[in-house]
């Protein structure tokens, strides 16, 4: 609980508003998305929509209409956030290691309700213990967390939580929220009111998004996601759970999780949660590792 | 009895690596006398209860309580013991041992290597790396030949309700 008012106070602070404002959080929004389309009237702007007398002398920018993006505006965002986050830390030179990760998470992915996403994965040098999603399909995964992984269906495990944050449009709904705050904010101060439907303002600033976070029950939703995801596609249902062991053993101080540990539950409530909503429905699953077919890293 | 008798093989020789291992309930469960829910229950685990896990057989854990010995669903123990963190530090330190140690300069040149909130939101846009991770695409057919290739078959098998949710 304490830890939630906590990321709601983040991303209020993010936006500049009053803290005061984070007793009702969905006053605050509606009171944002009321006051936007009295303001603008004509909410379901087209991309080209721009009949405000524009002062500013910035060029046109690509419009993206956060409400209800097509697939074509939820790929150009999370293309944009995961550029910015391979901006930090590149792909590993490993091509075969990347196309590994892509067959695999292609055929997890192809499971879920958007197989037809022109999805992506790739490996990120960092060896911190971590993995993102983006809106549209982009997943990454560091090496650090690769290394933990000793077989095929605890890739697609992993994966298959990050697809799952897609799928479902965590990021994208945190974002929508985010920009009526945003918007609510320009109309209080003047700051935001004008162009907030470019890219960038869209994103924040680099891969905030991702540092940020998700609620508990988004990441909770991504595991059930995850677990059922590679158990249709044929592995053994225990692969995230094996990865969320390995990495509770690391030790809380070890830099390498801070970001997780900030932005997750603790791996042994995840469990927990697992534990408790599959009951008795794995019984019966058996599924492969493949562990002869995982991908090696290079030394 | 001959398939049962080799899926049983087959079940044991990961077991292995489970003999001494120590492990930790996540929540309370029954222990039954079988790997089956239907069978026998044999003793019951409280949450946090330290148990030895000795065997795993498909979807359960053979445990040692102090009291009993039985059959638990493998996602109510969570191996090692919660609060320590030896293990993790024991196989960092391997990690870094077994041949990781000569390519410490390198990862050291390539830049970045946490990745701390302040670095993502500082980040930059990298054109470059994007269309390359791009080229790797998978087409769904493409996948769908890997998978054969390794045995695979999809197969059905609803979402999981949130905890709490009327099923």
């Amino acid at each position: 609980m304490i830890k939630r008012s906590r990321l709601v106070l983040m991303a209020l602070l993010a936006s500049s508003i009053l803290p005061v404002q984070a007793f009702d959080l969905n006053d605050a929004l509606k009171g944002a998305k009321d006051a936007m389309e009295q303001q603008k009237g004509d909410t379901s702007s087209k991309p080209e929509d721009s009949k405000a007398p524009e002062t500013t002398a910035e060029p046109a920018k690509p419009a993206i209409n956060l409400r209800n993006p097509s697939q074509a505006e939820e790929i150009q965002i999370g293309r944009e956030i995961t550029g910015n986050l391979l901006g930090a830390s590149a792909l590993v030179k490993d091509a075969a290691l990347q196309r590994y990760v892509n067959q695999v998470g292609r055929w997890v992915a192809s499971q879920s309700e958007r197989p037809d996403l022109p999805w992506h994965f790739g490996v990120i040098e960092s060896e911190d213990l971590n993995a993102f999603a983006a809106p549209g399909g982009y997943v990454v995964i560091t090496k650090g967390l690769y290394r933990k992984m000793q077989n095929e269906a605890q890739l697609a495990g992993v994966l298959g939580h990050e697809v799952g944050h897609v799928v479902k449009k965590h990021h994208l709904k945190v974002m929508q929220k985010q920009q009526l705050l945003n918007i609510g904010a320009g109309l209080l101060g003047e700051k935001y009111g004008k162009d907030n439907h470019t890219v960038e303002k869209v994103i924040g600033s680099g891969a905030e998004v991702l540092a940020r976070g998700l609620d508990k029950d988004a990441e909770y939703e991504a595991d059930r996601v995850g677990l059922v995801l590679a158990t249709r596609a044929g592995y053994e249902p225990y692969g995230l759970p094996e990865v969320l062991q390995a990495i509770s053993e690391a030790d809380k101080s070890d830099k390498s999780v801070a970001l997780l540990f900030k932005t997750h539950p603790h791996p042994d409530d995840r469990l927990t949660k697992l534990a408790e909503t599959a009951g008795s429905r794995l019984d019966k699953i058996t599924g492969k590792t493949l562990e002869n077919r995982f991908y090696k890293l290079k030394p | 009895m001959h398939i049962r008798t080799a899926l049983l093989l087959l079940m044991l020789l990961p077991a292995i690596s489970f003999a001494a291992d120590k492990g930790t309930a996540l929540k309370a469960d029954i222990l039954r006398a079988q790997p089956y829910s239907d069978a026998k229950a044999a003793g019951s685990l409280a949450r946090g209860e330290r148990v030895d896990i000795l065997t795993k057989q498909g979807a359960w854990l053979k445990v040692k309580t102090a009291k009993s010995t039985g059959w638990v669903r493998l996602l109510s123990v969570k191996r090692g013991t919660s609060g320590s963190s030896a293990t993790g530090q024991v196989s960092g330190a391997l990690n870094v041992a077994s041949g990781r140690a000569g390519t410490g300069q390198v990862v050291a040149t390539t830049g970045v290597r946490g990745l701390s909130a302040e670095e993502l939101k500082s980040a930059t846009f990298n054109e470059d790396e994007i269309k390359q991770m791009e080229s790797y695409e998978q087409s769904k057919p493409a996948a769908q030949k890997f998978a054969s290739s390794g045995g695979l078959k999809a197969m059905k098998f609803s979402y999981l309700p949130a905890p709490g949710a009327q099923p």
